[in-house]
């Protein structure tokens, strides 16, 4: 790779963007004008409407209270619109309450036969008004009896009938009118209450003796209301800096094959990884500069406005630098991924349709975050972008130490990921069905027929996504279906259940694809019996294997336990589905969590995608994919990183020996070591000693191997996987060309010499 | 040599499964090697194919399996009608798209396996090798000729007399959006012979010029093939072909019908007039085309009632 072709093609691609008024003005002209012309007057606007609206509140039964000396008044006894003004804390509220008369209300007249209260609560259900109060007819005097009863000194009868606020959550202006009827009456109520104390002879605050105090120490350490902004200003980084990649992205690619300029460039000697860097680069400068100008603007208007609301306060000048140090990985992951999105695309018009997907793809990993739960920690911090917002977020709030202990993970998370975007990317530039595609009319039939007339022995690696992905979704339905069911949890429930998504959402699929996607199925499903030595000798091979990966699985297993531990609802449901398989015969337990999979799973992940993914040209990357897909089929995370371990195991047996078999048996003798470990009981423990060397005590993860027993399998497997390792393998018609081709690359010109 | 034996005995080990270009390549070439290396032509393709997946027609063979060779000094014609497979080959050399099967090497580089070295041997000028809409031509020039590692004092003496020499002294500074197709074909031009290589490629280059810079392009293609250069030039325009190619290959539906030098043409064919040779080559070949076509059909009619 030659830098200076990158750097060439960076400046080029800067200079053509900047002689583009447009997009100048999408990215700095735009977010300083948008933040003060938007945001100022429509904050402004939403003020007047939320706060200074007053609630139409209907009272009923007020009329008993008028002229009652002996009563602190309700209602302001000059105007009965209102509630009376010593009432509210701060002047000027009660304007906020407007208050009708339930003998003033016309519709009463209609209904004179329903009682009051349902009528109250109706007219406040049709949204007539939004909130009431409701005061029982005989309240006053029931009051009058009670202060007589403390008058007299006798034990009083507490006061049986109460005042109700009438309100509807499902409408925003009542839940307003709601939250403010609700204190004018507690304050009344208490009002009463001191009345009577003072009747009784009692100073009034002998209710209240104090007052509690509340002091916010945030103002001291520079962070006071650093709350808010920790979780507002990631958010907009995130957002705009994805916004600010996006369009460059889809002009320097899809924009330049559309004009033509494209084939120019790529028939210079510019390598595609120095044209796909300089591009990079170039949309990075822009991720950049869009993210920092939409943060600057917003941080003046904030500033501004800001200065007007005491208890937010502005976010401390630290954040100013965590965002700029934030940025840079941010616009990186960002810029890879649009970059890769946008060299797919053929036009601008397709690239457009990517930004949602993108967005949606990005919002969970942006919003999980945000959540008072999530912390940092080194599962959050493994998760691409949440790492980074979490990151953020705790160095916003002022907990350095804490957050980098974390910034090695989430650096070289952000890496990978943005390492294998730009692989991504790289490779659309070197597919001409990428590069050349045309349009063509979109033609279900036609598509289908083409499909099935190029039928190979093998699926496609489309083909192999398809299966996959028809087998995810097949699942998730499947489940919803059985979370809805009210079957009875039993074994029998359980096991139809089970023995249905292994042969109809994971077996299905695969079969029926690989019948009519292919010509071999037998080829497809690797079936051909292995008939050399070595092959035949692969499958009691993988067996003693799993026998010995099985201790370093299962401290894997521990580990990611405590990395991403399970939640207690979780936990109880996996504990009971054990309890459930402890109880069943043996020989079923073993059929259903052991036989079942080996075959299904197998055939599928095994079978079907992985020999689709052969046709990708690499042997490991179709190894990984599978075991990826095969991963994700085993719903919970923590049983998903474990199963993708797993896959990449029989993936790579698979595809050395070339047959699904040992593959088949491995996975049925690691399912049922498990099974049996489950069933182990502490009394079979005393009776055979070998299991006390083997396991240690009994951990809240369920029992597991003694460390040497771990690390003596281990080696023992290595050299099994070494054995593996000097098969011929059989390789794709992909895979040996691309290896002929680097072959020669290296070889040089001097072939002709 | 036993370097050569060596690649041949590995690539007969890898199976049966992948014809690979090189080695098809190899099999006909190694004894050519030995005799004589300048014998390798500037531009050297055998049993070139080239197919495509397309939903209507199936597997579409757009180049199937053609053999030619260009030298230096000479100016090699690529003749047909739209859809005969000229652009598909074309864009083989340029490395921007991969053979199926088969192999070109251009200045004894392999277009797979040694694509960049490739590029550095071509000049490429296509209908579809547009110029940047925001760059003037002077900075068009130099992105390219930068791109190629020429250093820059070299750069702009050389991008001083192509600016001369090609009259384009008036639209330096001008954007390439403001430009007339003839301004963009000025520049396309010098784009393409920057870095001065030894082959150039120009397919279908005078599509949609006038006459005035038409001929003007064409007299530039002349000069270069006087300066020494390898000119691989595809046409559908007879005049064209007869007033410049040395060599010219007819093209049909992905097959070279005829090729040799014009004077070949004419003796081998009878007829003089090279529109009415290449009329009655298209159509003899189309007729017979259709002829099989139906044939096809019928055999698989047949085949359907057997069976």
């Amino acid at each position: 790779m030659n830098w200076s072709n990158v750097i060439l093609i960076l400046t080029r691609e800067l200079r053509d963007q900047a002689r583009d008024r447009r997009t100048i003005f999408m990215i700095a002209v735009l977010p300083i004008l948008l933040y003060p012309l938007v945001i100022y007057p429509l904050l402004g606007m939403s003020m007047q409407f939320l706060e200074k609206k007053a609630s139409r509140v209907l009272i009923a039964g007020a009329s008993g209270l008028m002229g009652r000396e002996d009563l602190p008044p309700l209602l302001d006894p000059e105007d009965s619109s209102r509630f009376d003004v010593a009432l509210f804390a701060d002047a000027g509220q009660d304007r906020l309450l407007d208050v009708t008369p339930f003998s003033d209300e016309p519709t009463r007249l209609s209904q004179p036969a329903k009682d009051v209260s349902e009528q109250v609560r109706e007219l406040v259900r049709d949204g007539k008004y939004d909130g009431a109060v409701v005061l029982p007819v005989d309240l006053a005097e029931k009051l009058a009896e009670f202060r007589r009863a403390i008058e007299a000194e006798e034990t009083a009868p507490r006061v049986e009938v109460k005042p109700e606020i009438v309100y509807s959550t499902a409408n925003e202006k009542s839940q307003i009118a709601f939250a403010r009827l609700y204190p004018v009456l507690n304050r009344w109520a208490q009002r009463i209450g001191e009345t009577n104390l003072e009747a009784a002879g009692i100073p009034a605050d002998a209710a209240r003796p104090l007052d509690v105090g509340a002091a916010d120490v945030a103002g001291e350490t520079r962070f006071k209301g650093a709350a808010i902004w920790s979780k507002v200003l990631p958010i907009v980084l995130l957002l705009w800096a994805m916004t600010g990649a996006f369009y460059p992205a889809i002009d320097l690619c899809a924009g330049e094959k559309e004009r033509g300029t494209l084939e120019t460039l790529l028939s210079s000697p510019a390598e595609r990884t120095e044209i796909v860097l300089g591009k990079l680069l170039t949309i990075m400068v822009f991720s950049i500069a869009t993210a920092g100008l939409n943060l600057l603007s917003m941080g003046m208007t904030g500033w501004l406005l800001l200065s007007r609301m005491p208890n937010l306060g502005t976010p401390p000048i630290e954040s100013i630098a965590w965002l700029t140090l934030a940025l840079i990985p941010v616009a990186a992951l960002y810029s890879a991924l649009c970059l890769a999105l946008a060299a797919f695309a053929k036009s601008t018009k397709e690239g457009q349709y990517y930004l949602m997907p993108l967005l949606l793809i990005s919002m969970p990993l942006v919003l999980i975050p945000m959540t008072p739960a999530a912390e940092l920690n080194l599962g959050s911090a493994l998760i691409p972008v949440t790492g980074i917002v979490l990151l953020l977020r705790n160095l916003l709030e002022g907990a350095y130490w804490e957050s980098l202990r974390y910034v090695p993970v989430v650096g070289l998370v952000t890496v990978a990921c943005c390492v294998a975007s730009i692989r991504w990317a790289v490779e659309q530039f070197n597919s001409e069905a990428v590069l050349f595609r045309e349009s063509e009319r979109l033609d279900l039939g036609l598509w289908l027929k083409n499909v099935f007339r190029n039928r190979q022995p093998t699926p496609t690696a489309s083909a192999a996504v398809v299966c996959a992905i028809s087998i995810l979704v097949l699942k998730v339905f499947i489940e919803l279906a059985a979370s809805r069911s009210s079957a009875a949890f039993t074994f029998r429930n359980f096991a139809v259940q089970t023995i249905l998504l292994q042969v109809a959402v994971i077996l299905g699929p695969a079969l029926i694809l690989a019948f009519s996607l292919t010509t071999s199925p037998i080829e497809t499903l690797r079936l051909r019996l292995p008939l050399r030595l070595s092959h035949l000798m692969a499958v009691p091979a993988a067996m003693l294997l799993a026998v010995l990966l099985h201790p370093g699985i299962g401290a894997m297993r521990v580990a990611i336990m405590r990395l991403y531990p399970i939640s207690e609802d979780m936990g109880v449901q996996l504990e009971r589905v054990q309890a459930l398989f402890s109880s069943a015969p043996l020989w079923q337990a073993l059929a259903l969590i052991a036989l079942a999979p080996a075959i299904c799973e197998e055939l599928a992940f095994r079978g079907f995608v992985l020999s689709g993914f052969r046709h990708l040209g690499r042997k490991w990357r179709a190894i990984l994919f599978s075991a990826v897909f095969f991963g994700l089929a085993h719903g919970l995370l923590q049983q998903s990183i474990n199963a993708i371990i797993v896959g990449i195991v029989i993936g790579y047996i698979c595809v050395q020996t070339g047959s699904i078999w040992p593959g088949m048996f491995f996975h049925l003798v690691n399912n049922s070591i498990g099974v049996l470990i489950a069933r182990m009981t502490p009394e079979m423990q005393e009776q055979y000693p070998i299991l006390q060397t083997l396991f240690g005590a009994t951990g809240e993860s369920g029992v597991i191997y003694t460390w040497p027993v771990v690390l003596v399998t281990g080696l023992l497997a290595a050299a099994i996987l070494a054995w593996f390792s000097l098969m011929p393998v059989s390789k794709s018609a992909e895979e040996l060309q691309r290896e002929e081709i680097a072959r020669l690359r290296d070889a040089g010109p001097e072939i002709w010499e | 040599m036993s370097r050569v034996r060596d690649r041949v005995g590995f690539l007969d080990r890898l199976g049966k499964g992948w014809k690979s270009p090189v080695r098809l390549f190899l099999s006909v070439q190694v004894s050519q090697a030995t005799q004589d290396r300048t014998a390798i032509a500037m531009i050297h393709a055998r049993e070139l194919t080239k197919h495509y997946n397309d939903l209507k027609r199936g597997k579409f063979v757009a180049v199937g399996g053609i053999d030619f060779d260009a030298r230096e000094g000479q100016i090699y014609g690529l003749l047909g009608p739209n859809g005969a497979g000229k652009t598909t080959t074309l864009r083989i050399l340029s490395t921007v798209l991969r053979p199926t099967s088969g192999s070109v090497t251009v200045n004894g580089y392999d277009v797979v396996a040694q694509p960049s070295m490739v590029r550095r041997q071509i000049g490429f000028m296509s209908a579809n090798t547009a110029v940047y809409d925001r760059m003037t031509a002077w900075e068009m020039v130099e992105y390219f000729g930068r791109l190629h590692g020429i250093p820059a004092e070299q750069l702009r003496e050389r991008m001083e007399r192509l600016f001369d020499r090609l009259q384009m002294n008036d639209i330096r500074d001008l954007l390439g959006a403001k430009m007339s197709t003839g301004m963009k074909q000025k520049v396309s031009i010098a784009r393409a012979i920057v870095h001065d290589p030894p082959v150039m490629v120009f397919d279908e280059a005078t599509a949609g010029l006038d006459v005035l810079v038409a001929r003007a392009l064409l007299d530039a293609v002349a000069e270069l093939r006087d300066h020494g250069k390898c000119v691989v030039f595809s046409t559908h325009i007879m005049r064209e072909a007869e007033r410049l190619c040395d060599r010219i290959a007819v093209m049909h539906r992905g097959r070279i019908l005829t090729e040799g030098t014009l004077d070949d043409l004419r003796n081998n064919h009878g007829e003089d007039d090279l529109e009415e040779l290449f009329y009655q080559l298209i159509s003899e070949s189309e007729a017979c085309y259709q002829r099989e076509l139906v044939a096809g059909m019928d055999r698989q009619a047949g085949a359907g009632e057997g069976g």
